[in-house]
């Protein structure tokens, strides 16, 4: 650093001394540099998670609210025994991650699990929607010709049911005739845990031949249509609620061991910013008494 | 068929429209929270072969049949 601020005309002798100073500076410099700048990330991430923390709670208080949607729109699937149409291969996968990084492996794990799918056979008859950027960063590469849409702006604010509803309607008029599919997405299990989980979705024709649909009472085509198409969208709104909650969660404890991590990172940092300091100091006394005894 | 179809809504539309004229005619000290849940903020693109394709004239209907009952 001081060596750049030298003026060049300086002798040859001169620029000896200031290197050697300027090196012991500079590493002394240099760790001071280092320790300020960890200490900001650490105040960084440390409100990173205050922030998540405040934001979690709210997703979590939303998520039971929402829990009831999904759980419902399941049930029906259940009861009514419906099962993929063997005559039609066609298959849709939606990825619920988010825009945003820096929460552990929530993206990472939803991603996984379609690319291991898209990996065994039978991966040419699935297409695969992305819902928020993550996902699409890390399945473009390898399987972008899978995706038929992208969904983004996600995870700013809280998921909206206007948010799954314009999902839903994308992708009922995408053009694409599945016959049933899957929404990945991390179900939240507690603050620390969570874990990817699926729900099924079905086209109105798989649900139409479904052997127990008996079970509920008068249902013609048109209000199997409007349920199907609601039940669409109240499974991604859960999903996306979910999501949300996993995401905040895993982004509190993912700031609070880089936190940690960068504290103990100070901590030997200050250490040996001392003990340099201390060792500086020692050299140059050493300096300045062997030189004073070399004159007597 | 019911009138909503033959216009055509599907049932996400015609739902969200009458959740929005509901929560319109709320109280005024509900209101400000309820309108809050009526945004939506996604984007959606449509992709073909690896690569963003050409926005959808699906998706512009959509979005202006939700800006049509504002």
């Amino acid at each position: 650093m001081l060596s750049r601020i030298a003026p060049g005309v300086c002798t040859q002798a001169t620029m000896v001394v200031n290197q050697q100073q300027s090196r012991n500076m500079a590493t002394l410099k240099s760790i001071q540099i280092r320790l300020k700048s960890v200490k900001n990330i650490q105040k960084i991430t440390q409100s990173m998670k205050m922030v998540s923390a405040a934001k979690y709670t709210r997703a979590e208080r939303e998520l039971k609210a929402a829990r009831p949607y999904g759980e419902g729109a399941v049930m029906f699937y259940e009861n009514a025994e419906v099962t993929a149409p063997e005559d039609e291969p066609k298959q849709l996968y939606i990825a619920m991650t988010s825009d945003r990084g820096l929460c552990g492996a929530v993206h990472t794990g939803v991603s996984k699990v379609i690319r291991t799918r898209l990996s065994e056979p039978g991966a040419e008859n699935i297409k695969v929607i992305c819902v928020g950027d993550k996902s699409r960063g890390i399945l473009q590469r390898l399987y972008g010709k899978h995706i038929i849409s992208v969904v983004n702006e996600i995870g700013r604010q809280p998921p909206t049911f206007g948010d799954a509803a314009v999902i839903a309607n994308a992708i009922l008029n995408s053009g694409y005739d599945f016959g049933s599919g899957k929404i990945i997405y991390n179900k939240f299990k507690s603050v620390v845990s969570y874990m990817q989980s699926d729900l099924p979705i079905f086209s109105q024709k798989a649900v139409e031949s479904a052997p127990k649909l008996a079970t509920y009472d008068s249902l013609d085509a048109d209000v199997i249509q409007s349920y199907m198409e609601f039940s669409l969208a109240s499974m991604l709104f859960f999903a996306l609620k979910e999501g949300a909650c996993s995401e905040q969660s895993s982004r509190m404890t993912a700031m609070d061991n880089a936190s940690k991590n960068a504290g103990e990172m100070i901590e030997k940092l200050t250490l040996t910013f001392n003990r340099t300091r201390q060792a500086v100091i020692t050299r140059e006394l050493i300096e300045i008494i062997s030189g004073a005894a070399a004159l007597e | 068929m019911s009138a909503w179809r033959q216009a055509g809504l599907n049932y996400i539309n015609y739902s969200n429209v009458a959740a929005k004229i509901l929560r319109r005619s709320l109280k005024p000290e509900f209101r400000t929270e309820a309108l809050r849940r009526d945004e939506s903020h996604v984007r959606i693109t449509p992709w073909a072969n690896g690569k963003p394709a050409q926005r959808l004239n699906a998706i512009y209907i959509i979005h202006r049949s939700s800006a049509d009952c504002t």
